[in-house]
C-alpha cells in the first residue's frame, strides 16, 4: 500500500509557513493541511479499505501527522505573532521627555500646602488648629500680649488701624489667637493657629501687606524650656529633614520670656532664622486669668519664609500675584 | 549697631580671644550678628612725606606740582588738592602701591609732567569719607616712615542687633559688660579725675515734672575746633559715624563708648539759665538741619533765658550750634524720659543715635561719667580749661529688691542651675543679689530696665548658661491627630477643588470700595484709617472681585487663564456675631469659572458647570432662584444645604461684565464655610446595588422654558422610591415650537427581574404622573 510521503508534506508545510505575511493565513493553512479536502483527510478516507493491522498502523501515523501539523502551525503562529509584537514595539519608541500637558502641580496654593504640612507635623504631637478674627482689638493684638501702648510696634507706620482711636486693627501677628483661645478654653492648651497677618508695607519683592504666620501655644502644668526646645527641634527635623542642624539664640518678644530665635543651617552653611519662640510671659497668662500653676511656651513661624526656603522662591510678591505660571507649579 | 574690637578692648582685654569666639559669644548672648568685617588694609609702599616744593603745572590750571621728601628720595608728584602748603606732612602712595578698591598707583605722565605716585586723601586710603582734600598728618611724624606704623587700622567690626529691651547694650561698655561674664574677664572702670579751673557762667535746671530727671553740664573754654585724632576718626568711621570736628566727634565717641548722649552748645550763644520744659503749643525751633520745627506740648525742649535752644534728646538748635569759630562750650549730659523722646522723634521722624538710646533707657547714673569721658578725649596736651560739673538731679525712685523661691528656676527652665553659676553670673553682670538655701533676692543696676521680676532673672541665667546647652524634651499635647473642624473643612475644599483643576489663589484683603459696592451695596465696608494707598483702603466684603481680577490679570498677561478658588475672610461693619468691639468677619470659599479659559478656546463653560462643581463638592447642595446685585437676572441662586442658606452663585450680570471690561461671561459662587461640619460633608448614605437587570427609558417632553429639570428628576426618584435609579437629562433643546427635555431613566428592582408588562406599567405611570404634575407633554415617536 502506498503511504503518504509525510516528509514531503512537512516540507511543503514549512515552505508555506515561510511565505505567510498575515496572521489569518495560519487558519487557511490548517484548512489546507488538515481540512476536508486535505491530503491527510484523503488518506483517512482510504483507511476503511485496509486490513486491520494496516488500518491501525497507518491510522496512527496519520494521527501523529495531524498532531504534528497542528502543533507546528500553532507554534509557528505564536512565533509569527511574537515577531509582529516585537517589530511593533521596535517602532514604538515614544519620547516621554515631551510633556503635552505641562503642569505638575496639584493646583493647591503653595502657602496652603506648606501650612497644611506644618499643621500635620504639630497634629502628630497633639496640637489642634485654632483660629481667631483678623480684624481685632488693639487689646488682643498688643496689650494682652504684654506690649504697652508706647511700644514702637504700635505705631501707625507699622500697623493698619480700623478706627481713629486705634482701638481696632488688622492683627499684626497670629499671637492674638493665643489670647482668644485661652479666654474661651481652660488649660491645658495645645494649639496651632495658621492665618493671615497684616502690616503697613507695600507689596514688593521682600514685603507684603498681607502674609501668613502659624502661631503655636502649649500651656500645661509642667512645661519647661527644655520642652520648648524639644518641640521645635522636632518640627524643624520633620519639615527640613533629620540632618538639619538647629540652634537657639536669645531674643526679645514682649509676650515670652525667656525668648529665642531658632536658626537652621542651610545647604550653603548659612544660618537662617526660621522662627521666634519663648516661654509664655507670666503677664500674658494672668491677662487671661489662668491659674498660677500653669506655664507654657509659644512660637510663631512665617509660612512665606518656609515656602521660600523650601522651593527657593525669591519674591514674596509671587504668592499674591497669582500668576498662572506660578500657580501651575505647585 | 556696630562695634569695634579695638574699642571693646578698652573695657575688657580681648587680646587672647579670636574673632570666631567673639562672634559665638555675641550670638549666644542674644546679639544677632548682622554683619562681620575684618578691616585689613594694605598700606604697602605708602609712606609719610613732607611737601618741600610746590608750583603751578605749566600745562594745567587745576593741579599743582609738588616735590615731596620721603626720606630716601624726593619725588615729583602732581596733585589736584589745594588744602595744603609747603611743609605739610602727608601720606604718599609711591609707585607700585595700591590704594582703595585695589587701584594701582604708578608713574604716570600728567600733561607733560611725570608724576611719581600720589598724595592721598583719607577716602583714597579707605579710611573715611573726606571731601576736604589731602589727609594732613601731624607735623612730628617721621618722614619716610611706613604709613601703617602710624595708622594701625587692623581691626574687626561687628554689626549686631540689640533687642529693644536692652538699651544698656547700646554701647561698647554695655556689650563689654555682657562679654566679661562670658569670657570671665574683668571689666575696666576707666574712671577719670577732672581738674576744673574755671567757674561756670551759666546756671542749669532740670525743670519741673519728670521729663528730665537729671541735667548736668560742664563748661569748656579756650577750645580750638579742629580735626580729631586719627584714632578717634578711625573708630568712629569704622562704625559708620560721620567725621565732623573734634567737639562733635567726641560727643559721638562718648555716646558709642558708654551710651550717654551728649550735646555741645556754643556757650557764647546762650544766656542765663539752661532749663528743660515742655514746648508751648505751636512753639517754633530751627533745628541743626536748618528745618523750622513746629512743636506741641508733648515735646521736651531745652531753653536758655531767651528761647528754646534744642529739642531735648532728639536734635540741637541751629542758633546755638558749634561752628568753626566757637571758642567756648557748654556740654549737656542729661537723662530724659523715654516715652517723651520716643514720641517726639517718631512724630518728627527724627531718629538719631541719641534718640534711640534715650527711648530705650540710658543708665540713670552715668551722666557725670559721660562729661568726664568727654574731657578725657582732649588728652593732656590740650589747651582747654573747664569748670566743675554742674548737676541738677531729681530724686530717683530706687529699685526695691525682689525675692523669689529658687525652685522657680527649675520649674521654668527644666534643669537645675547651681548656686555657683548663679552667683558668678549675677556678680559679673553687677546685679546686686543675695542667695540663701531656698531664695534669691536681687535688685537691678541703674542701667537695667528689664530686671523687675523673677522671670527676668531666670531669663538672664538661661541666656548666660547658653540656650544650646539645654537638653531637649518632647511633650505630647492632648489633641493627638485631631486638627478640628475648621481645618478639616478647609482641607476638604482645597483637595476637592484642586482635584477638579481649580487653581487655589491667595489675594490681598484690600481693595477699592467701588468694587465692594458692585456686589454688596447693602454692606458698609471696613476701612483702614492709614491705608497703604487709597486704592487699598477698604477690606473686601466678598471674594468675587479678587477672583475676577486674577482671571483678568492672567488672561491679559498670557492670553489664557483658569478656574480659580480662594478661601479667606470677608469683612463688613456689622457687629461681629461672637466677639465684642470688632467688625463682622466671615470665613468663605469663593469660586470662579469663566466661559472660556482662553480667548480662542472652543470649550465653553456655563452656569451649569458651576452648579455641577458645587454638587461635586457639597453633597445634597440645593439651589433657589434669588436675585442679587452684580448678578444675572435669572442665573442667580441662593445656595442651600439642608434647607439653610450657605451662599450664593450665578452668572455675573451683563452690566457688571461690561463695567469690568470683560469680553466673556463669568460664573461665580461664594459659600460661608463657618456653619459647615466636616462630618456632614463626608458622610452620606450608600445606595445598595441591585442584583437584577436594569430597564431603561429615554423620554422626551415638551416643557415650559422656566421648568427646573431637577424637579422632574426629584419627582421620578420619588415615584421609583423602592428602586436603584440613575436618572439624568440627556438633552435640552429649544426649537421654534417649544423647549424639549430628554430624560433617561435607568431603574432596577431590588427584588426581581421586570417582565414586559411590568416595564410598560412603570413607564406609563411615570409619564402620566409627570405630565399631570408639571403640565408637560410627551413627545411621541414621530412627533
Amino acid at each position: 500500500m502506498p503511504e503518504l510521503n509525510f516528509d514531503k508534506v512537512y516540507a511543503s508545510l514549512n515552505l508555506r509557513i515561510k511565505d505567510i505575511t498575515n496572521i489569518d493565513e495560519f487558519d487557511e493553512l490548517t484548512k489546507e493541511f488538515l481540512g476536508k479536502n486535505s491530503l491527510i483527510a484523503e488518506e483517512r478516507k482510504k483507511l476503511s479499505s485496509l486490513s486491520s493491522d494496516d488500518k491501525k498502523n497507518y491510522g496512527r501515523k496519520l494521527t501523529e501527522a495531524t498532531e504534528f501539523i497542528t502543533s507546528e502551525i500553532k507554534a509557528q503562529r505564536q512565533l509569527f505573532l511574537n515577531s509582529q509584537f516585537t517589530s511593533r514595539e521596535e517602532v514604538e519608541n515614544t519620547d516621554i521627555s515631551i510633556d503635552w500637558t505641562p503642569s505638575r502641580g496639584s493646583y493647591k496654593h503653595v502657602l496652603s500646602t506648606v501650612m497644611d504640612e506644618v499643621v500635620s507635623i504639630f497634629s502628630s504631637i497633639g496640637y489642634e488648629v485654632a483660629h481667631g478674627p483678623e480684624a481685632e482689638t488693639s487689646w488682643h493684638n498688643f496689650d494682652a500680649l504684654n506690649t504697652p501702648d508706647w511700644h514702637p510696634a504700635r505705631y501707625e507706620s507699622d500697623t493698619l488701624y480700623l478706627d481713629k482711636n486705634l482701638d481696632t486693627l488688622l492683627r499684626t501677628q497670629t499671637s492674638t489667637v493665643q489670647i482668644r483661645h485661652m479666654e474661651e478654653n481652660d488649660p491645658p492648651v495645645y494649639i496651632v493657629a495658621p492665618g493671615r497677618v497684616f502690616r503697613s508695607d507695600q507689596l514688593d519683592a521682600t514685603h507684603s501687606p498681607v502674609f501668613h504666620q502659624l502661631e503655636g501655644l502649649a500651656v500645661d502644668k509642667n512645661l519647661t524650656f527644655t520642652d520648648l526646645k524639644g518641640t521645635l527641634e522636632y518640627f524643624v527635623k520633620e519639615f527640613f529633614g533629620n540632618d538639619i542642624e538647629t540652634k537657639f539664640i536669645p531674643h526679645f518678644f514682649p509676650f515670652t520670656e525667656p525668648s529665642a530665635e531658632v536658626l537652621v543651617k542651610w545647604q550653603n552653611g548659612e544660618w537662617l532664622e526660621i522662627l521666634g519662640c519663648g516661654m509664655v510671659d507670666p503677664n500674658v497668662l494672668s491677662n487671661v486669668n489662668y491659674p498660677d500653676n500653669y506655664k507654657g511656651f509659644a512660637w510663631g513661624v512665617g509660612i512665606e519664609r518656609l515656602a521660600m526656603l523650601r522651593y527657593k522662591i525669591d519674591h514674596i510678591k509671587n504668592f499674591y500675584d497669582n500668576d498662572i505660571r506660578f500657580l501651575e507649579q505647585f | 549697631m556696630k562695634i569695634l574690637k579695638s574699642w571693646l578692648n578698652e573695657w575688657i582685654n580681648l587680646d587672647n580671644i579670636s574673632d570666631i569666639d567673639l562672634s559665638n559669644a555675641l550670638e549666644s548672648l542674644g546679639f544677632e550678628i548682622e554683619n562681620y568685617t575684618e578691616i585689613n588694609p594694605n598700606y604697602e609702599n605708602i609712606v609719610v612725606g613732607k611737601v618741600v616744593e610746590l608750583y603751578h603745572h605749566p600745562n594745567a590750571d587745576k593741579v599743582r606740582v609738588t616735590k615731596v621728601d620721603v626720606g630716601s628720595k624726593i619725588y615729583e608728584i602732581v596733585c589736584g588738592a589745594w588744602n595744603f602748603d609747603i611743609g605739610a606732612v602727608v601720606p604718599v602712595a609711591l609707585p607700585k602701591s595700591t590704594i582703595k578698591d585695589n587701584f594701582l598707583i604708578d608713574e604716570r605722565d600728567i600733561r607733560g609732567i611725570k608724576s611719581n605716585g600720589m598724595i592721598c586723601s583719607a577716602s583714597e586710603l579707605d579710611l573715611w569719607e573726606d571731601h576736604d582734600g589731602i589727609l594732613l598728618l601731624d607735623d612730628n611724624e617721621k618722614i619716610g616712615s611706613d604709613f601703617s606704623s602710624i595708622y594701625d587700622s587692623n581691626d574687626s567690626v561687628w554689626e549686631i542687633g540689640v533687642t529693644p529691651n536692652r538699651g544698656d547694650c547700646m554701647s561698647h561698655l554695655g556689650v563689654a559688660r555682657e562679654l566679661s561674664n562670658y569670657f570671665d574677664l574683668k571689666l575696666a572702670s576707666n574712671s577719670i579725675k577732672l581738674k576744673p579751673t574755671i567757674k561756670p557762667i551759666l546756671k542749669i535746671n532740670s525743670g519741673k515734672g519728670n521729663g528730665c530727671l537729671s541735667y548736668q553740664s560742664i563748661e569748656i573754654e579756650n577750645i580750638t575746633i579742629e580735626d580729631s585724632s586719627l584714632k578717634i576718626k578711625h573708630r568712629l568711621s569704622s562704625i559708620g559715624v560721620r567725621i565732623i570736628n573734634n567737639v562733635v566727634d567726641y560727643t559721638n565717641y562718648v555716646l558709642h563708648d558708654i551710651g550717654q548722649p551728649l550735646h555741645a552748645f556754643d556757650r557764647d550763644k546762650l544766656f542765663g539759665t539752661i532749663s528743660v520744659r515742655n514746648a508751648k503749643s505751636n512753639e517754633e525751633l530751627v533745628t541743626l538741619d536748618s528745618q523750622n520745627r513746629i512743636l506741641d506740648t508733648s515735646d521736651l525742649v531745652i531753653t536758655d533765658n531767651d528761647k528754646a535752644i534744642a529739642l531735648a534728646g532728639v536734635m540741637g538748635g541751629f542758633d546755638s550750634e558749634v561752628t568753626s569759630d566757637t571758642k567756648n562750650l557748654l556740654i549737656e549730659s542729661a537723662y530724659f524720659d523715654k516715652v517723651s523722646i520716643m514720641k517726639t522723634s517718631r512724630k518728627l521722624n527724627l531718629i538719631s543715635d541719641a534718640s534711640i538710646r534715650f527711648e530705650r533707657g540710658i543708665d540713670r547714673n552715668i551722666q557725670s561719667f559721660g562729661l568726664e569721658r568727654f574731657i578725657y578725649l582732649f588728652g593732656d596736651s590740650s589747651d582747654i580749661i573747664y569748670s566743675d560739673i554742674q548737676n541738677d538731679t531729681k530724686n530717683f525712685e530706687t529699685n526695691s529688691s525682689v525675692k523669689f523661691d529658687k525652685k522657680k528656676i527649675t520649674d521654668i527652665l527644666g534643669i537645675e542651675i547651681d548656686d555657683k553659676f548663679i552667683s558668678k553670673t549675677l556678680s559679673s553682670l553687677q546685679i546686686l543679689h543675695t542667695l540663701t538655701k531656698d531664695y534669691i533676692e536681687f535688685s537691678s543696676p541703674s542701667w537695667r530696665y528689664d530686671l523687675e521680676r523673677p522671670i527676668d532673672i531666670i531669663e538672664e541665667l538661661a541666656k548666660h548658661y547658653g540656650f544650646n546647652n539645654f537638653p531637649s524634651t518632647l511633650p505630647v499635647g492632648n489633641k493627638l491627630n485631631n486638627v478640628g473642624n475648621y481645618w478639616k473643612v478647609r482641607k476638604y475644599f482645597i483637595n476637592k477643588l484642586s482635584n477638579l483643576n481649580f487653581h487655589e489663589i491667595q489675594t490681598l484683603s484690600f481693595l477699592d470700595d467701588s468694587l465692594n459696592q458692585i456686589f454688596t451695596p447693602e454692606l458698609k465696608s471696613v476701612n483702614v484709617i492709614n491705608p497703604i494707598d487709597k486704592s487699598q483702603e477698604s477690606m473686601r466684603t466678598n471674594l468675587y472681585s479678587t477672583l475676577i481680577n486674577t482671571y483678568i490679570f492672567n488672561l491679559d498677561k498670557h492670553s489664557y487663564s483658569g478656574q480659580y478658588f480662594e478661601i479667606n475672610n470677608t469683612y463688613d461693619m456689622a457687629a461681629h456675631k461672637k466677639y465684642k468691639s470688632i467688625p463682622n468677619q466671615n470665613y468663605k470659599l469663593g469660586i470662579l469659572i469663566p466661559k472660556k479659559l482662553t480667548s480662542t478656546n472652543n470649550t465653553e463653560y456655563t452656569v451649569q458647570d458651576l452648579a455641577s462643581t458645587l454638587r461635586k463638592i457639597i453633597p445634597s447642595v440645593g439651589f433657589e432662584k434669588l436675585q442679587k446685585p452684580g448678578f444675572h437676572k435669572n442665573n442667580s441662586y441662593l445656595i442651600t444645604l439642608n434647607g439653610s442658606p450657605i451662599g450664593h452663585m450665578g452668572q455675573l450680570s451683563y452690566s457688571t461684565q461690561h463695567e469690568l471690561n470683560l469680553n466673556n461671561e463669568i460664573f461665580l459662587a461664594e459659600i460661608n464655610l463657618e456653619p459647615l461640619k466636616f462630618s456632614s460633608l463626608v458622610s452620606y448614605n450608600y445606595n445598595p446595588l441591585s442584583q437584577y437587570p436594569y430597564i431603561k427609558f429615554d423620554l422626551s417632553f415638551k416643557v415650559p422654558d422656566d421648568l427646573i429639570s431637577q424637579k422632574l428628576i426629584d419627582e421620578i426618584e420619588l415615584l421609583l422610591n423602592d428602586n436603584e435609579n440613575q436618572i439624568s437629562i440627556f438633552d435640552d433643546y429649544t426649537n421654534e415650537i417649544s423647549r424639549n427635555l430628554g430624560i433617561r431613566i435607568i431603574t432596577r428592582s431590588y427584588e426581581k427581574t421586570y417582565n414586559e408588562q411590568e416595564t410598560t406599567e412603570i413607564l406609563n405611570n411615570v409619564v402620566s404622573k409627570l405630565t399631570k404634575k408639571f403640565l408637560i407633554t410627551l413627545n411621541e415617536k414621530g412627533n
